[in-house]
C-alpha cells in the first residue's frame, strides 16, 4: 500500500506554526516582575477551564496513543479499554488524595518539599530522585515519538526531527514556566481532542466502513474477538491496576498541576481529565484494533509504526497534517510539562530546602536554576533519545518502582505516627524485593512461590484498600483491602507468580506496606500536621506578574 | 460479534472527546472573558 508523507517544506511549516503559534501565546504572561512561586505553581489559583485542559493535555503523551494503538492490535477489542480506562483512573483516583495534600499545604511546590517537613531530608530525596527519573525518561521518550513520527512522515531524518522538538519545546517553556506550560495546553488540547474526533472516524471510513468488521473478524483469534479477554487483563489490564496509584504519586506533573489549580476546583478538574484522557486515548487504540481487522502488518515490525502507518495509508495530505499535529500536540504538552516539573523539583528540592539556609533562598537564583535545568534536561533527554533506547518499558519500570512509594507517601499524608525511619526502611525494602521478582533473579518456585503468592495478595488488598480509603475513608478502606485479598486468595494462591511484572509490583505494594505500618506502629511519634502548612509557605513574597 | 455494535463500540469514543473539548472550551471562554472584564492575564 502506498505510504503518503508530507514533505520536508510542508513539516517544516506545520512545526514553524504549531510551535510559533505556542510562544506567541507565552509572549502574554507577564515577565517584567518575575516570581519563582509563580514559576513553579501560577500562583494556585489556575481557573476549571485552563486547568482541565492541561491536566487532560499533560496525561496525553505520544507514548499513551501508541500504546493503546499497540494494546488494541496485540489484544483485540478489550485491548484499548485495559490501557485508557486504568490511565484514565491514575487521574480520578489521586483526586481524593490531592483534596488532603492542598489542604495540608496549601503553598506547597512538589510532593517531596511536603516530606522534607514531614519526615526529613532522606524521605524527600527518595521521592525526588524517582521524581526526577520519571519525568526524564518521560521527556526522552516524547522526543522520540516526535522524532519517529517526523521520520516516518517526512525526508527529515530521525536526528533532525528530535532536535526540531527538543528546541521548540525548550523555546515556549523556558520563558515562564508551568505558567507557558498550562497556557499554551489549551492550544495543544485542543489539536489533540479535535484531531480524535476527525481522524478516528476518518480512518474507519476511508478503510472500508463497518464492512471491516466482517471480512477482517478472520485476522483476530477467539481472545482477541471477546471483551472479557483474561490475556488482555493479566497481560495489560492487572499490571496497569496496580500502577494506577504509583503514576499519579510519583508523577510530578500531576501533582504540580494539583498546587496550580483554584482548591474549589480542584474535583471538576480531575474528573473532566479523567474522561478527557480515556476516551481519546481508548479511541486512538481504536484504531490498533482496526489494524489488526484489517490484517495490517506495522511496517520494521515496529507496533509503534501502527497509527502513523494507518494515518499515512488511508488519511489525504489534509488529515495527514491533521494527524502529525495530534502527535506533535500530545509530545509537547507532557515535554513542557517535564521540564516544568524537572525544574520545580531542582528549585524547591534541591537548592531551596537543602542546599539555601532556611529561608533565605533567593529567588532570582531559583530562577536560574530552574532555567538552566531545563537546558540541561532537553539536551540530556536529547542525548539519551538519538540512542533510540526503548524508554516505554524503563518507563513501566519506573511507574513499577513508584509502587513502592505509594503506601509510605500517602500514609504519611494521613498518619502522624509514620517516622522518616519507617518510610525510608519500607520503601527500599520493597525496592530489594522488587528488582530480583520484576528481573528474574529469583526463581520463583517451590516454598518461593507460595510467600511470593501470599505477598501478592496482600499487595492486591493494599492496592484496593487505598483506593477505597481515598473516596471513603479509612473503616471503608481497611474494610475493602480485606476483602479484596480474601477474594483473590483462593484465586492467586499457586497462580500469581506466573506474572513476575505483575507480582513484581504487587510485592513492592505489599512490603513497603507491612513494614511501613509495623515499624510506625512501633514508634512512639504522633507528628502535628499543621507544622506543614507553616514550613512549606512562598520561596518568593515579591509581586508577582500579572 | 454484531456489527453495528462493533461500529457504534469504535465510534463513540470520538463523541465523548468532542463532548469533553465542548466543556473545556466553553469554560476556557468564560475564564478569558472574565478575565479581559477584570483587565488581567489568564495566568
Amino acid at each position: 500500500m502506498q505510504i503518503q508523507q508530507l514533505g520536508t517544506p510542508l513539516t517544516l511549516l506545520l512545526l514553524t506554526l504549531f510551535f510559533g503559534v505556542t510562544f506567541l501565546i507565552t509572549l502574554s504572561i507577564g515577565r517584567k516582575q518575575e516570581n519563582a512561586d509563580h514559576y513553579m505553581t501560577a500562583g494556585n489559583r489556575v481557573a476549571f477551564g485552563i486547568s482541565a485542559a492541561s491536566m487532560t493535555a499533560t496525561w496525553i503523551w505520544a507514548s499513551s496513543l501508541y500504546a493503546s494503538a499497540t494494546a488494541g492490535y496485540t489484544y483485540g477489542i478489550s485491548g484499548p479499554i485495559h490501557y485508557g480506562l486504568w490511565g484514565a483512573l491514575m487521574i480520578l483516583f489521586i483526586y481524593p488524595f490531592g483534596r488532603r495534600i492542598r489542604s495540608l499545604a496549601p503553598r506547597a511546590h512538589t510532593l517531596a518539599e511536603i516530606l522534607h517537613v514531614r519526615h526529613g531530608r532522606s524521605s524527600q530525596l527518595i521521592l525526588a530522585g524517582s521524581n526526577i527519573l520519571g519525568s526524564l525518561l518521560s521527556l526522552t521518550s516524547n522526543f522520540i515519538a516526535g522524532g519517529a513520527l517526523i521520520a516516518m512522515l517526512s525526508p527529515l531524518s530521525f536526528s533532525t526531527g528530535l532536535l526540531l522538538i527538543a528546541m521548540g519545546v525548550l523555546l515556549y517553556t523556558l520563558w515562564s514556566g508551568i505558567r507557558a506550560s498550562i497556557l499554551t495546553d489549551f492550544v495543544q488540547v485542543c489539536a489533540m481532542l479535535g484531531a480524535v474526533v476527525i481522524i478516528v472516524p476518518a480512518v474507519f471510513f476511508a478503510a472500508g466502513g463497518p464492512a471491516i468488521f466482517e471480512t477482517g473478524a478472520v485476522n483476530l483469534t477467539p481472545q482477541q474477538q471477546s471483551f472479557f479477554s483474561s490475556d488482555a487483563f493479566l497481560n495489560q489490564g492487572a499490571p496497569y491496576i496496580a500502577a494506577v496509584l504509583a503514576y499519579a504519586i510519583g508523577n510530578q506533573t500531576i501533582a504540580q498541576r494539583l498546587f496550580a489549580v483554584r482548591e474549589d476546583k480542584i474535583k471538576q478538574t480531575f474528573v473532566t481529565a479523567t474522561i478527557g484522557y480515556g476516551a481519546t486515548v481508548i479511541g486512538v487504540g481504536m484504531l490498533g484494533v482496526l489494524a489488526l481487522y484489517l490484517g495490517l502488518e506495522p511496517m520494521g515490525g515496529d507496533v509503534n509504526n501502527l497509527i502513523p502507518q494507518l494515518a499515512a495509508s488511508y488519511l489525504g495530505v489534509g488529515f495527514l497534517c491533521l494527524f502529525f499535529i495530534m502527535v506533535v500536540g500530545s509530545m509537547a504538552s507532557t515535554a513542557d510539562s517535564d521540564l516544568s516539573a524537572l525544574s520545580s523539583i531542582v528549585m524547591t528540592d534541591i537548592y531551596g530546602r537543602n542546599i539555601a539556609q532556611p529561608g533565605s533562598a533567593n529567588p532570582k537564583l531559583m530562577l536560574l536554576i530552574g532555567r538552566i535545568t531545563m537546558i540541561v534536561a532537553t539536551g540530556a533527554a536529547t542525548y539519551i533519545a538519538s540512542n533510540r533506547l526503548n524508554i516505554l518499558e524503563l518507563l513501566v519500570l519506573v511507574g513499577a518502582i513508584w509502587g513502592a512509594l505509594v503506601f509510605p507517601v500517602i500514609a504519611s499524608f494521613y498518619w502522624g505516627r509514620v517516622t522518616n525511619k519507617a518510610f525510608t526502611i519500607a520503601v527500599l525494602a520493597a525496592l530489594a524485593v522488587f528488582f530480583p521478582v520484576r528481573f528474574g533473579w529469583v526463581t520463583l518456585s517451590g516454598p518461593v512461590a507460595t510467600v511470593s503468592d501470599f505477598f501478592a495478595v496482600i499487595g492486591v488488598g493494599v492496592i484496593a484498600g487505598l483506593m477505597s480509603f481515598g473516596f471513603f475513608g479509612l473503616r471503608a478502606g481497611i474494610a475493602t483491602a480485606f476483602v479484596a485479598a480474601l477474594a483473590v486468595l483462593p484465586l492467586g494462591m499457586g497462580f500469581l507468580h506466573q506474572y513476575p511484572v505483575l507480582t513484581a509490583s504487587l510485592l513492592a505494594y505489599a512490603v513497603s506496606t507491612v513494614l511501613c505500618v509495623a515499624i510506625s506502629l512501633a514508634g512512639r511519634e504522633r507528628f502535628d500536621f499543621a507544622r506543614i502548612a507553616a514550613e512549606t509557605g512562598r520561596f518568593d513574597e515579591s509581586q508577582a506578574a500579572t | 460479534m454484531p456489527t453495528i455494535f462493533l461500529t457504534l463500540y469504535l465510534l463513540v469514543w470520538p463523541v465523548i472527546v468532542f463532548a469533553v473539548l465542548a466543556v473545556i472550551s466553553r469554560a476556557f471562554l468564560g475564564e478569558m472573558l472574565e478575565a479581559r472584564k477584570e483587565g488581567r492575564t489568564m495566568i
